[in-house]
């Protein structure tokens, strides 16, 4: 192998390509043979079908192994490890390379996408005679085709290197300072790209015209599980930033990040709505465009932050591979409103919504919400090309705007997430409402006294202290009640699931609001043996140290807070790249982080350094939050006790004590 | 509950739940709606008025694109630039004499408009404004015409023609069926 870098052509090189192109071939066959099969209805063909499945996972697992392969043993005859690797980067960070540039991130999704692939045939292959399966996997099988064909074509993975490089610069030194790196984008890839699986059983819904409930049974699952992955690598990725990128925030609305949280936000809005349909057989046409959205949302994201087009800190510029995903972008869109044109009257769905004061009525407020939460975020992130390409000006839309309009939107939801869940279906009276909503109430109430107890002053970060409270009283009723009744299974389900997820949410977006509206930040010049002051606390700068790695030299400052335990943020000099990279240290705690960088420093053993000092409220509840996140999602995931045949009629009345929603029966059925 | 088990009203627990239900439909919430008022008129107002000239500049920078990096705000970013901005920025507010909007005005004049991150109301940037504000405007009445068509419509009846596809897809198949389903809408 280590030979084989030093040649022109390395082995490497060599098996991946082949890997690519066999997989190309194979999943543009596999689509073929399989639509040709489920036309004609050609028995024999249709049992060769997951062949074509497992080599296209098997030969995009080899692909990424290949590389793993290149990158650990030092292939220097690739270009992608020219550009990433290095001998000095210790193992760890070398496995992270894989997907820390355009190239290997490419691989990463076609793993991620191939392996879904071949998953879903596993699972179904014993019902590829049904044409909504096999529709699906035709869809599988074209996204992955795409795939394949943009890692062998345009990005042309396994290029060779500039022959004669024995050594790279290894990958970008934010990328090799924390062990985040590792977990964030592949979870994060398992949710975006995960969101394929729903939309290809929604595809194959238009085409077969089967666009009843049957499908739905068939993705609900998948699209939450893309649902989770996709919310906790988002979560990652902030709890990443914060922890190594020195500015203290863990958002920035920046394309990259927009471009994660478009889909979530579709998707969201789409775990809502299936219970409409599923409970009422409504919402058609709008739970097959939010899925499609989604799908679409995460192609275009791609596009905008891997064509070069926007600038961003995380961006992958690359010009080649921006057509063909603003092409594939623009098939999907045509392709998605024909066949919804074409379904047009198989999709009217019959049924009325009685009451705007009903579950199906939040659930509509939720997504007409999600819907215009996604459309800011979209225009935003957008609207400095389209000025650009009206006006030939250059302008930019920033944080402060995102900040400004989501505000309003996330406190209407807080609002929403306290009202939805004691509605019951079809109808409810304001005397219920009253009834149900008072203990939730009352703890809005505490929640706001505290805030107001503790110093808040802003009316956004009151209403959300408030309104959050509100909205945990109306979660933890139902998850009580529920408890109550059926013991530990009332954790389990996707109301009850849903609302530990909710929890969770709830606690994000007010440790965000608080962090963002509270936040204190003092820049001191600190000398050794004289302590500085800032917001209650004491800091001492104690000394100056060097240290090295083999890949890099740096400085740190161990400073005392509170005359107890140092902590040491660095600027560490990446040798190989000659980047300067700041290292917050961060003291951790209940109600308050207290953050540090090194801002400025001389040398070893100088007696004074420049350090900033954040004091950010509630940090730690938006990790606590994630984790009731992924927990909510797990239980959701879980069969309730009793669930409703689909086969049922959409009036027929729920089974007495339904667990999924938790419901009161004899209001569930008034 | 059967009716021997149903206790005299006179048991305190029943007339206590009673008297809870009762607080929940009126007083109760009296209380809730006006300690949430004045819990947040009092928190607004306990705020402080005056800026520090830190937290203005720290407000104004998280306003100005670094100009040299990629999507970072002077606020955020650590190079020279921002911090000359930074400093800046400073000198500005501390010499008073400025509006917040004056100092953005200058700091556009000096790096051109792409270093501002709020765009402005005026001409085509203002766009960036209404259509939210439009989008949620249409959402909102879409909703309301889409509950007034069901208000109107009631509940659905099935016409003839419905129950005969009924009983044509019932005949056809008795498992599930899809395509009679389809059909029904």
């Amino acid at each position: 192998m280590f030979a084989a870098g030093l040649t022109a052509t390395s082995v490497n090189g060599l098996v991946g390509h082949s890997a690519l192109i066999v997989g190309l071939v194979t999943s543009v066959f596999g689509a073929i043979a399989l639509a040709y099969a489920t036309i004609t209805g050609d028995r024999k063909l249709l049992r060769t079908i997951p062949n074509y499945a497992w080599v296209a996972g098997g030969t995009a697992l080899l692909a990424t192994v290949v590389m793993m392969n290149a990158l650990l043993t030092y292939d220097f005859g690739l270009a992608y490890v020219q550009q990433v690797g290095s001998r000095s980067t210790p193992m760890l960070y070398n496995i992270a390379a894989l997907w820390s540039a355009l190239e290997g991130s490419i691989l990463l999704w076609l793993l991620t996408l191939a392996g879904y692939t071949a998953y879903i045939m596993k699972r179904y292959r014993k019902r590829l005679d049904d044409p909504l399966i096999a529709w699906a996997l035709v869809v599988m099988f074209v996204v992955t085709a795409f795939f394949f064909f943009i890692a062998f074509g345009p990005t042309d993975v396994f290029a060779n290197g500039e022959p004669g490089v024995t050594d790279g610069p290894g990958p970008n030194p934010l990328l090799q300072n924390h062990i985040l790196v590792m977990f964030h984008p592949p979870i994060l890839y398992l949710g975006y790209v995960g969101f394929t699986v729903p939309f290809a059983f929604a595809i194959a819904a238009l085409i077969t015209g089967r666009v009843g409930e049957g499908w739905l049974m068939e993705t609900r699952r998948w699209a939450l599980f893309a649902w989770g992955f996709l919310s906790i690598g988002i979560l990652l990725g902030g709890w990443w930033a914060y922890e190594v990128l020195g500015w203290s925030g863990v958002w920035a609305w920046d394309p990259v990040e927009n471009a994660s949280f478009l889909p979530w936000l579709t998707g969201t809005a789409y775990i809502h709505s299936v219970l409409v349909q599923e409970r009422r057989g409504m919402l058609r046409v709008w739970n097959i465009s939010l899925l499609i959205a989604t799908f679409a949302l995460t192609i275009l994201g791609t596009f905008l932050t891997r064509s070069g087009i926007i600038n961003s800190v995380h961006a992958f510029a690359d010009g080649t591979i921006g057509p063909y995903l603003l092409g594939f972008f623009g098939v999907i869109v045509v392709v998605s409103l024909s066949l919804i044109a074409w379904r047009g009257d198989r999709l009217r769905s019959p049924g009325t919504i009685d009451s705007p004061l009903s579950r199906e009525g939040a659930f509509l407020a939720n997504n007409v919400l999600f819907t215009v939460f996604a459309f800011v975020v979209l225009l935003g992130t957008v609207f400095p090309l389209i000025v650009e390409a009206l006006q030939d000006r250059q302008i930019a839309v920033g944080q402060p705007f995102f900040d400004r309009l989501s505000m309003p939107i996330g406190l209407v939801l807080l609002f929403l997430m306290a009202v939805a869940p004691v509605l019951p279906w079809r109808k409810a009276s304001t005397e219920l409402l009253r009834d149900r909503l008072f203990v939730p109430a009352c703890l809005g109430v505490v929640c706001l006294a505290v805030a107001v107890a503790v110093g808040a002053d802003a009316w956004a970060s009151l209403l959300a202290f408030g309104l959050g409270g509100f909205a945990a009283g109306a979660a933890l009723r139902q998850l009580v009640l529920a408890t109550r009744r059926q013991g530990w299974r009332g954790l389990v389900g996707r109301a009850n699931g849903g609302m530990v997820v909710h929890l969770g949410i709830i606690l994000i977006a007010v440790a965000l609001a608080a962090s963002n509206g509270y936040t204190r930040v003092g820049e001191f010049t600190m000398k050794v043996g004289e302590p500085v002051s800032f917001e209650g606390h004491t800091f001492e700068l104690l000394e100056v140290e060097a240290f090295e790695t083999e890949r890099s030299q740096g400085l740190k400052a161990q400073v005392s807070i509170d005359g107890g335990q140092a902590y040491a943020p660095a600027i560490t000099r990446f040798t190989l790249q000659g980047m300067d990279i700041g290292t917050p240290s961060v003291r951790t705690g209940l109600t308050k982080d207290i953050y540090l960088t090194l801002e400025k420093v001389t040398e070893a053993g100088a007696s004074e350094a420049q350090i900033k000092v954040f004091i950010k409220p509630m940090i730690l509840w938006m990790w606590i939050g994630g984790g009731l996140v992924s927990l909510g999602t797990i239980l959701a995931a879980f069969p309730g006790k009793r669930r409703r045949d689909p086969r049922a009629p959409v009036s027929e009345p729920v089974p007495v004590g339904d667990a999924r929603t938790g419901d009161e029966p004899e209001v569930a059925r008034v | 509950m059967t009716a021997a088990e149903v206790r005299p009203p006179a048991d305190p627990r029943a007339a206590r739940r009673a008297g809870w239900r009762r607080l929940k439909q009126g007083p109760g919430w009296i209380v809730v709606v006006l300690l949430f008022g004045v819990l947040l008129v009092f928190g607004i107002a306990q705020g402080r008025d005056a800026r520090t000239p830190e937290e203005r500049v720290e407000e104004l920078s998280k306003q100005i694109a670094c100009p040299i990096c990629d999507g970072e705000s002077v606020f955020d970013s650590r190079n020279p630039t921002s911090a000359a901005i930074r400093n800046e920025l400073l000198a500005q507010v501390e010499n008073g004499q400025s509006s917040d909007a004056q100092i953005l005005a200058y700091i556009e004049e000096r790096f051109g408009e792409d270093v501002l991150l709020v765009p402005r109301a005026e001409g085509i940037d203002a766009l960036v404004w209404i259509l939210p504000v439009m989008a949620l405007a249409g959402g909102v009445t879409g909703l309301a015409i889409a509950f007034r068509r069901w208000q109107r419509e009631g509940g659905l009846e099935a016409t003839d023609a419905d129950r005969a596809l009924v009983d044509a897809a019932r005949a056809r198949e008795t498992g599930f069926d899809d395509e009679a389903e389809g059909a029904r809408g």
